[in-house]
């Protein structure tokens, strides 16, 4: 492992009954970027407050570079914080929004030029240095934030829902930049989202957070694939995972999962030391699903429901038992409403859930 | 090939009623219905009086001439008087006017700006919690709801020669007696006692305005400045004063057309004296016309008052008059 950047632990936060950070520990290294994943109101913004001093934790610690920082006032942290809403000064123009954090700091006149300038033409703001906020559209008050955030050459930059206000054409564009700042710069950086798409284009590793709690963290990969939990799978993916209920045994000798007499035979790898009898979720992602012939021993049967072409791709809806499910084959595959079709899924990506826990089994 | 029509092929125009000059279903009389009230209303309060004063004031009517007022007006277009000759006595050759113009001025400024800054202090402080907070907001607010009469009259009290004021001058001063300050009474003291009575009253008006205010400072630009390392200090100049920029100029503004005409307090504290040391604009204007009976002559000076106040109170708004009349 390279050097490790920032470290929380045990960090908790807690608003009178509300628990909006619990007990989360998570190390991140130096040039990665960690998206901190989760839905709105899971605790998300609270995290990055505390990070960077606006907040004071409840309990646990925040280390940089090793050293706690708990006693260190916000300014003097040397963390960066990009607001949600921007949040630039809006009575300066955007030369003086930029030079703020270098003011603060009483470098000299020439010094201050000189990076503001560097930084408006890495962000392609030079133009516009002289106009005043209300001036600009969304995307120039973004990269006026974030440069505002840069040039004091923070050691972490935290981003909070930097897309969130963009519209969608604005939002492809400013994920490009933000992973040319991402090259560039090589910063470590903590990025704030509840759009997972954005966590699994941008991210080396992806914080999945639910009510608080931390449910996963690791690379995006692992994440998306491996699923530590349900809530994980069906957050992640669009259609997202695919959980089926039912009870874990065996016929004869091969591992199966038994719903109202359909059965899906699971890999002995997935199943570990579950007992028999055990209620467990079977999860399974959309595109990790092909159809196979019918006397594939790894194969279960489902008849299908829907059928919805979305151009190259095709999204099947199928029932099992009393479980749909979402599976993503190519346009083109024969398959119609009301038939019978034999489904089996990648033995490597099939998780097993344990049905009152939602954690996943471990071998 | 007309019998086909849905009316049975009856000429249309037949159908028409007649034109009429006036229908008052037509929508388009709705609003000028609503409004004409409300004009005729102007007109007769608004307008009406403030040309007759107008036209007066260019006049050197009295009542005591025994002449009428309509009489006077009807001179300013026969031209049977020098018209204008008020407002040239009253520039050129009436420095008790001009005084009371740098008077109310000067207690103008001064009484705003200690306004403003205590005013400023206090809001600051009710950001942050402590005890009583409520109750000392009620108190706080208090003064600007008592009438100007009884705070003249309080301040009347205290400001007696042998008043809690001296008293506790006094014993700041470590004396059991009472300071020797005649402050009714010396033309200096009371300029000042008129100006501590005013900012006592009108403190309050300032704090609730700039509360209100800092309250509506956008919380996140405070915290960003926070997270670049900026101090509270800086904060306060760089990012709470600008954005309470507008805020900051209406209390001005309300304060500063309010003190101008400053009146009730001083009439009870002082009447204006002693001599004409706390005499300002309202209380000249006053003796002028009930004391002199020179109504045409009041009303030039206050004319001249009002175009000095319209023009400063619109160099007051210039800074946010594009915020206040073109953004969106
Ligand atoms: N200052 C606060 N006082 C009380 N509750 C708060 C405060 N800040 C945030 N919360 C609550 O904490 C929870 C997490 O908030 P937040 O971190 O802003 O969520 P996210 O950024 O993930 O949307 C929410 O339920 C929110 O209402
Ligand atoms: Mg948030």
């Amino acid at each position: 492992m390279a050097n490790i950047k920032l470290e929380l632990v045990e960090l908790r936060k807690e608003f009178g009954e509300l628990i909006a950070v619990d007990d989360m520990s998570l190390a991140c290294e130096e040039g990665e970027t960690m998206a901190l994943l989760g839905p709105s109101g899971c605790g998300k913004s609270t995290t990055l407050n505390m990070i960077v001093g606006l907040e004071a934790p409840t309990s646990g610690d925040i280390l940089i570079d090793g050293q706690s920082v708990l006693q260190v006032p916000p300014g003097q942290r040397n963390v960066g914080l990009v607001f949600q809403d921007y949040a630039v000064f809006t009575h300066m123009n955007v030369r003086r929004n930029l030079e703020y954090g270098l003011r603060v700091r009483g470098m000299a006149r020439a010094d201050i030029d000189r990076e503001v300038a560097k930084v408006a033409t890495f962000l392609h703001l030079e133009h516009q240095l002289d106009y005043k906020p209300l001036e600009l559209g969304a995307s120039e008050l973004q990269r006026v934030a974030i440069g505002r955030t840069l040039v004091t050459n923070p050691e972490i930059l935290l981003l909070d829902e930097p897309l969130s206000n963009l519209e969608a054409e604005m939002r492809n564009q400013m994920r490009r930049e933000l992973r040319r700042i991402q090259a560039e710069t090589g910063q470590t950086i903590i990025y704030v989202t509840h759009d997972q798409i954005e966590a699994l284009s941008l991210a080396h590793r992806i914080a999945v957070m639910d009510f608080g709690q931390l449910k996963q963290y690791d690379t995006a990969h692992n994440v998306y694939h491996y699923p530590d939990n349900t809530f994980v799978g069906s957050f992640l993916g669009n259609p997202p995972m695919n959980f089926v209920h039912g009870q874990f045994g065996h016929d004869g000798n091969r591992p199966v999962v038994a719903q109202n007499g359909s059965i899906i035979p699971v890999p002995a790898a997935s199943a570990g030391a579950v007992s028999d009898g055990a209620d467990v979720i079977v999860g399974m992602r959309p595109e990790s699903m092909m159809l196979a012939e019918a006397d594939d021993p790894e194969a279960f049967t489902a008849s299908v429901i829907a059928v919805e072409p979305q151009g190259p791709e095709t999204v099947l809806t199928a029932r099992i038992g009393q479980s749909d499910l979402k599976l993503v084959v190519e346009t083109g595959t024969q398959a119609h409403e009301g038939a019978e079709i034999a489904i089996r899924p990648d033995a490597e990506l099939l998780a097993l859930f344990d049905a009152a826990s939602g954690v996943r089994f471990k071998a | 090939m007309v019998t086909k029509t849905a009316n049975g092929g009856v000429p249309v125009r037949a159908l028409q009623a007649r034109a009429r000059l006036f229908d008052p279903n037509d929508k388009r009389y709705i609003g000028i219905l609503f409004i004409t009230p409300v004009q005729l209303l102007l007109i007769t309060m608004l307008i009406f009086p403030f040309g007759l004063e107008f036209f007066v004031a260019l006049t050197e009517w009295q009542p005591t001439y025994g002449t009428s007022i309509w009489h006077a007006v009807g001179t300013v277009f026969s031209g049977d008087t020098e018209l204008g000759l008020n407002y040239y006595y009253l520039v050129t050759d009436e420095p008790r006017f001009l005084e009371a113009l740098g008077r109310t001025l000067a207690i103008s400024v001064l009484s705003l700006c200690l306004e403003f800054v205590i005013g400023l202090g206090l809001a600051t402080i009710f950001l942050k919690t402590f005890w009583g907070k409520r109750i000392w907001f009620t108190a706080l607010l208090t003064p600007m709801m008592i009438m100007p009469v009884v705070v003249g009259y309080t301040w009347f009290m205290l400001f007696q020669y042998s008043g809690p004021v001296n008293q506790v001058l006094g014993w700041i001063g470590g004396t059991s007696a009472g300071a020797d300050l005649q402050w009714l009474n010396n033309g200096v003291l009371a300029f000042f006692a008129v100006v501590i009575t005013e900012v006592w009253h009108w403190t309050p008006l300032f704090f609730l305005i700039l509360l209100s205010g800092l309250n509506a400072v956008p919380e996140n630009p405070v915290r960003a400045a926070t997270v670049l390392g900026a101090s509270n200090w800086r904060i306060f100049w760089t990012v709470i004063m600008p954005n309470m920029r507008g805020v900051i100029i209406i209390a001005f503004v309300i304060r500063g057309m309010e003190v101008i005409k400053l009146f009730d307090e001083i009439y009870i504290l002082t009447r204006g004296g002693p001599g004409t040391a706390t005499e300002t604009m309202s209380l000249y204007l006053y003796k002028l016309g009930f004391q002199d009976f020179r109504l045409a002559y009041a009303g030039s000076a206050g004319f001249i008052v009002l175009v000095i106040t319209v023009v400063m109170i619109n160099m007051m708004l210039k800074p946010i008059r594009y915020e206040l009349l073109e953004k969106r």
